[in-house]
């Protein structure tokens, strides 16, 4: 894949990157006039007629990538939006090889990243988090994890001429059907952001099974994200002991919420963020919770201007701060008008001036 | 490296397989001028990534051409530990000389097949294997030159046989763990190297003006394309 190249009808228009990691490189496209997201896999490769290799060899790696199409096709076809009934998956528009290589291309999205919402209003917060949960509801209903959640695989789309920004999940590549996940050694997913099952499962502790890396797991993670999200930062935990949020709460070591979440807020996160798998609230009742704005507002501000405190555990240090800008601005309190419904960012006017973020970047698309 | 500071030990061996014929001069430097740094700059940039590393360990395999002249066609390190080692990695790349090869091609393939055949760590709990490739050169077909007495023990007969030590995903002859390894091919779009970037899965592929040193590559660069690897 080079700039320039056209693939299939898509011509290449940025170079080719490995930015984000992962067995691809990506690169922009047009076809048509419309943007596209084009991501080329390492492996496996179709072997052809002038591929290295004996016979046998080349009928092994065949194998490979029929069951590679197959996965590839069946998670798309459970995660596809019409099959779903709505959401905002960014999922794959084709999928198709081109001599040894296979490429995926989804829709290029005008989108920002976000690892802080304190400079939205509560209203746009709400529809952030309502929609991302929406989304979320709809992958575990079809019975996959996404897997890898992170801020990084959540896109935030301002909604029309409204202000209001609607949550759009990316990356799929490595969803797996809950309870069946891939090996130890290939199950993807990032560890500051992951459950502690998960890191469990990762280090191979033979206490973990692969049924037990559930649509739960994610349940976790967005725990973890709504914290940052809304206080800027990842709950505390002691530093000196441990290296990630999952491998405190594994350890039995609560994490420290911040003090400046509504105490509903809180006791929602401490239920996502539990130990037990059985104990987290699964995406319908977090939406259930959502659905009173309020429980977004500061806690130690009413009027929503207060600093969020930065969590940190008895006897511990901070979390460290996920990557990205720092913001000064606050969540702003905006609960003037009735709250839209799930997935559907509400249109027209509001009382404020638009809330617009004020560091944060244009992302005329994310990596994988 | 300090204690508790991921819950996964990430163990990351990058072996750099450099052309070091006369007109790979520019890259040679840019490996010297980095290489005492190279730890720390890589550090910062899996840190800005989010990553980070918790065993580092570096080998170069510097080569030429065994059919022109064999007795300096190819010189290899050992694994070095980083930061630890880091005078030792950078005494040896400040040994190397851009200097010989005589015409293209080279014996690229043979630093190749060498540099798979690296002691790679097997411990920790996830790994990354890297080769990077460096070379403004196509490559002699294996074997010439195989009469040589340093010719490597780990070279195969062919390109088909190297192929199946780099092997695939249910490969029962590869030498690396196929989730672990990337291959970095900083090369000219010539063969072998355009041909093992259609077929060898897990390879990145930057192709090169043949015969200009690899100009068109700083040193950031490389290390970028090398953190996204990790």
């Amino acid at each position: 894949m080079k700039n320039g190249q056209t693939i299939r009808g898509y011509r290449i228009i940025s170079e080719p990157t490995n930015s984000g990691g992962g067995r691809c490189i990506w690169a922009f496209a047009e076809k048509r006039g419309d943007g596209y997201f084009v991501k080329k896999f390492l492996d496996p490769k179709w072997p052809t007629e002038m591929s290295m290799g004996g016979p046998a060899s080349k009928q092994r790696r065949r194998e490979e990538c029929l069951e590679f199409e197959r996965r590839h096709r069946e998670v798309n076809s459970r995660i596809n939006p019409r099959a779903l009934g709505g959401g905002n998956l960014v999922t794959a528009i084709d999928f198709f090889r081109d001599g040894t290589t296979y490429y995926k291309v989804t829709d290029r999205i005008e989108a920002e990243k976000a690892t802080d919402l304190r400079d939205y209003s509560i209203r746009q917060a709400a529809v952030i988090l309502r929609t991302l949960c929406h989304s979320i509801k709809l992958l575990h209903r079809a019975g996959i994890v996404h897997g890898d959640l992170k801020p990084d695989n959540v896109l935030l789309q301002k909604s029309g001429t409204g202000d209001l920004y609607t949550a759009k999940v990316i990356d799929f590549d490595d969803a797996y059907p809950s309870g069946d996940p891939p090996p130890p050694d290939q199950v993807v997913g990032d560890q500051r952001y992951g459950a502690p099952e998960w890191l469990r499962y990762v280090k191979g502790d033979p206490a973990v099974a692969p049924d037990q890396l559930t649509t739960a797991a994610d349940v976790f993670t967005l725990g973890l994200i709504f914290h940052v999200y809304l206080t800027g930062e990842l709950p505390g935990y002691d530093q000196s002991r441990f290296g990630a949020a999952a491998e405190a709460v594994w350890s039995a070591q609560p994490l420290g919420l911040s003090p400046a979440l509504d105490p509903r807020a809180a006791a929602l996160l401490r239920r996502m963020l539990s130990p037990t798998i059985t104990d987290r609230p699964d995406l319908g009742e977090l939406l259930h919770q959502l659905a009173d704005e309020r429980i977004l507002i500061p806690s130690d501000r009413p009027d929503g201007r207060a600093p969020a405190g930065r969590p940190v555990p008895d006897g511990g240090r901070p979390a460290p701060s996920p990557p990205g800008p720092r913001r000064a601005s606050r969540l702003r309190v905006n609960l003037a008008r009735p709250a839209p419904a799930a997935g559907t960012p509400a249109p027209g006017p509001r009382p404020g001036p638009p809330a617009e973020p004020e560091k944060s970047r244009i992302r005329k698309n994310i990596g994988p | 490296m300090p204690e508790n500071t991921t819950s996964l030990k990430y163990a990351v061996d990058i072996v750099f397989c450099i052309d070091v014929t006369g007109s790979m001069a520019p890259v040679i430097d840019t490996v010297k001028d980095g290489a005492l740094s190279f730890h720390n700059r890589l550090e910062k940039t899996m840190a800005a990534k989010g990553k980070e590393i918790s065993q580092l360990r570096i080998r170069v395999v510097a080569f030429r051409d065994f059919s022109d002249s064999p007795t300096n066609a190819l010189q290899e390190s050992a694994f070095w530990t980083m930061p630890e080692q880091a005078s030792e990695f950078e005494s040896f790349v400040r040994g190397l000389r851009a200097a010989g090869g005589g015409d293209v091609p080279e014996s690229g393939l043979e630093a190749l097949a060498v540099a798979i055949d690296s002691d790679w760590e097997r411990g920790l709990d996830r790994r990354r294997h890297i080769i990077a490739v460096f070379t403004d050169a196509s490559a002699h077909p294996l074997g010439k030159g195989a009469d040589a007495s340093t010719y490597p023990a780990a070279a195969p007969g062919s390109i088909d046989d190297l192929f199946e030590m780099w092997g695939y995903g249910s490969s029962q002859t590869a030498v690396m763990e196929n989730a672990a390894k990337r291959l970095l091919l900083f090369a000219p779009d010539t063969t072998p190297w355009n041909v093992i970037a259609a077929d060898w899965t897990n390879t990145l592929y930057f192709p090169s003006q043949a015969g200009d040193g690899l100009e068109e590559y700083d040193l950031n660069e490389i290390l970028e394309i090398i953190a996204n690897s990790v």
